[in-house]
């Protein structure tokens, strides 16, 4: 464990919402969410099936209306935006992305639509954000391939950097390291940190993985009924919000320096 | 750093789209040619025989300039503008609707232009007092107004463009809504059937110049806004919500893409009849060839469109000659057999 540290004025909130409910039909999703999103800060979302991490990520992205409550994007409400300023400052990434025929570049190529009009060509400027955006995810190589050629875990970095070319502030990411094995599990980690600490993005995910999730700066833990809790790791693990939200024990545990799931399911005996 | 920016940038996006123009590029040579081809084979074929029309081409005389640049020519032309607006508003459709299997009269044009024409025909025969007006309007103008209609109609049962699953239902009902008031009018005058049929069937004997022009105008006008908005369109592929979260207005660019599809079937069908399966088979047949962005395939499909309604039309004239069959029915047969063949390709494959 890192030493307590000194205790800072609060972050500056980029994205906040305030007394948020979504329901599908007569289906309330969850209710009276009010969350503050932090400037350069990667904040992951976790809870069990059906808490409403999509939604939550669906409703910010101004895609899915709230029944009541406000969203602000920086300062303005969300709904006030122009819309093709706000897909410039608000990048979102589904959850299951449709099959497409386009070439990887041409999908990140459409990450730009916003910042070009729909009949302008590509500029120089926007080939160079697309390069960027596909050097940092390692989908350079595919470039020219079509997505239908790819593998999941491939056409998951192509839409990841169809979502970093946008170049936006804020990103919304709903489960990125789907279809990816570990090792590139890690390297998205390992990007959405990079791009919150170091370009100053703020990144919101939801993540399946606990472990993985352990690994960002904050927290939004949802449950059954709503947010049991929204903060760094430590308050998180403090709170032991996690066995509230999945309304069972979850044990984490922490080992050289990083904070890992713990299963309560024994191992098998090797021995036999 | 911003040279180095720029040679990297050029080795990622660039240069790839330098090899997919290429193959682009010999498509569009090959449906060229094959029109060109087709064109001048067209001159040929007719009532006449082979010899003859040879004869006419190289002395003509004023019977056979009629025969060639009045009746031949523009026909074939017009047939080929058909075709080209067909299987540009198919393309068109299967994007919006983000399904394959979408084609141009989804929108209930075809059976909206049937009434119109039944309409058209009973008052004809009628001779009550809107004949002076159907007169003016014709047998075209009036399966052109009935198309618009049953678009309008189809649009407000599904209350606007913003639901793809209503617009397709309500394009169905619009359908058979319509069918049935044309098969109830046509059971009360059961003459006007014979001519009813070769509208149904579709029909390219009837093309003048001036259909032709038209046609040929309507072309231009669809195919501007349609190129325009293609990068909407695959914005689009990747699911509406993400087209959304890009920045696309789903509204705008379905209404001004769907007003685009009625616009150029309406008007196809005005001039040929109910043409089925080439704004279906012309989109795919460019998708199974070369797989390509919607830039392209909305040039490349109206270019292939053209061709298979200028061979349908061929073909219609050639086999039975001096008769002719009705040019929907080849089509039907051709882009039937072409889609057994995809299917039995896939189930092959897969």
């Amino acid at each position: 464990m890192a030493e307590a540290r000194p205790q800072l004025a609060p972050l500056p909130s980029v994205l906040s919402c305030r007394d948020l409910s979504v329901a599908y039909g007569s289906r309330t999703v969850f209710e009276d969410v009010s969350l503050e999103i932090c400037v350069g800060q990667w904040t992951a979302v976790v809870g069990p099936n059906g808490s409403g991490k999509s939604t939550l990520l669906r409703t910010l992205a101004g895609l899915t209306a709230p029944k009541t409550g406000t969203i602000h994007l920086q300062g303005r409400r969300l709904s006030a935006w122009p819309r093709r300023e706000r897909a410039r400052n608000l990048a979102w990434l589904a959850q299951t992305a449709a099959p497409t025929e386009l070439t990887a570049a041409e999908v990140v190529a459409l990450g730009r639509f916003a910042h070009s009009g729909w009949l302008a060509h590509r500029k120089a400027q926007d080939d160079a954000s697309m390069h960027r955006a596909m050097r940092a995810t390692g989908s350079l190589a595919w470039a020219q391939r079509r997505l239908s050629t790819l593998s999941g875990g491939e056409r998951q970095r192509v839409h990841l950097a169809r979502v970093l070319a946008v170049e936006a502030p804020v990103l919304l990411l709903d489960e990125p390291t789907t279809h990816l094995d570990p090792p590139h599990q890690e390297d998205v980690a390992r990007l959405l940190r990079e791009q919150a600490h170091r370009c100053g993005v703020s990144v919101v995910s939801a993540i399946h993985d606990l472990s993985l999730a352990l690994t960002a700066d904050r927290l939004i833990v949802l449950g059954r009924r709503g947010v049991v809790g929204h903060g760094t790791i430590r308050d998180a693990l403090a709170g032991d919000w996690l066995s509230a939200a999945f309304c069972t024990r979850v044990d984490i545990v922490e080992h050289g320096g990083v904070h890992l799931w713990k299963p309560a399911l024994a191992a098998p005996d090797l021995e036999r | 750093m911003s040279t180095l920016r720029h040679a990297v940038a050029d080795l990622g996006a660039e240069r790839f789209e330098y090899a997919a123009s290429r193959r682009f590029a010999t498509w569009l040579a090959c449906c060229i040619g094959v029109t060109v081809l087709l064109t001048a084979l067209s001159l040929l074929v007719g009532t006449t025989s082979l010899e003859d029309s040879l004869k006419w081409l190289l002395s003509p005389d004023a019977q056979s300039s009629v025969v060639l640049w009045q009746i031949r020519l523009p026909r074939t032309v017009g047939a080929w503008f058909a075709g080209a607006l067909l299987g540009l508003a198919g393309a068109v459709a299967q994007g919006v609707f983000r399904n394959p299997l979408a084609d141009p009269y989804l929108l209930g044009t075809a059976s909206g232009a049937a009434l119109g024409v039944t309409v058209c025909l009973m008052a004809a025969d009628a001779s009550i007092g809107g004949l002076a007006l159907m007169g003016q309007i014709g047998v075209t103008g009036a399966a052109c107004i009935g198309a618009c209609a049953a678009t309008l109609l189809t649009v407000t049962l599904s209350r606007g463009v913003l639901q793809t699953a209503s617009l397709l239902l309500s394009g169905i009902v619009t359908a058979f809504l319509l069918s049935a008031v044309t098969s109830l009018l046509l059971l009360t005058k059961p003459e006007i059937w014979r001519e009813m049929q070769t509208f149904l069937l579709g029909s390219t004997s009837f093309i003048s110049w001036s259909s032709a022009t038209l046609l040929g105008i309507v072309l231009c006008i669809c195919i501007v806004p349609a190129v325009l908005l293609s990068r909407g369109l695959d914005a689009l592929t990747l699911g509406e919500d993400t087209a959304q979260s890009l920045g696309l207005s789903l509204p705008w660019l379905r209404l001004g893409l769907l007003g685009m599809v009625a616009l150029a079937t309406s008007t196809s069908v005005g001039q040929v009849g109910i043409v089925g399966f080439v704004g279906l088979v012309a989109p795919h047949l460019v998708r199974e060839t070369i797989s390509v962005n919607h830039r392209q395939l909305l040039i490349a499909a109206p270019l292939g469109g053209g061709a298979l309604l200028q061979a349908a039309d061929l073909v219609s004239r050639w086999i039975i000659r001096p008769a002719e069959l009705p040019v929907g029915a080849v089509t039907a047969c051709v882009g039937g057999a072409y889609l057994v063949f995809l299917l039995w390709r896939r189930s092959r494959d897969g």
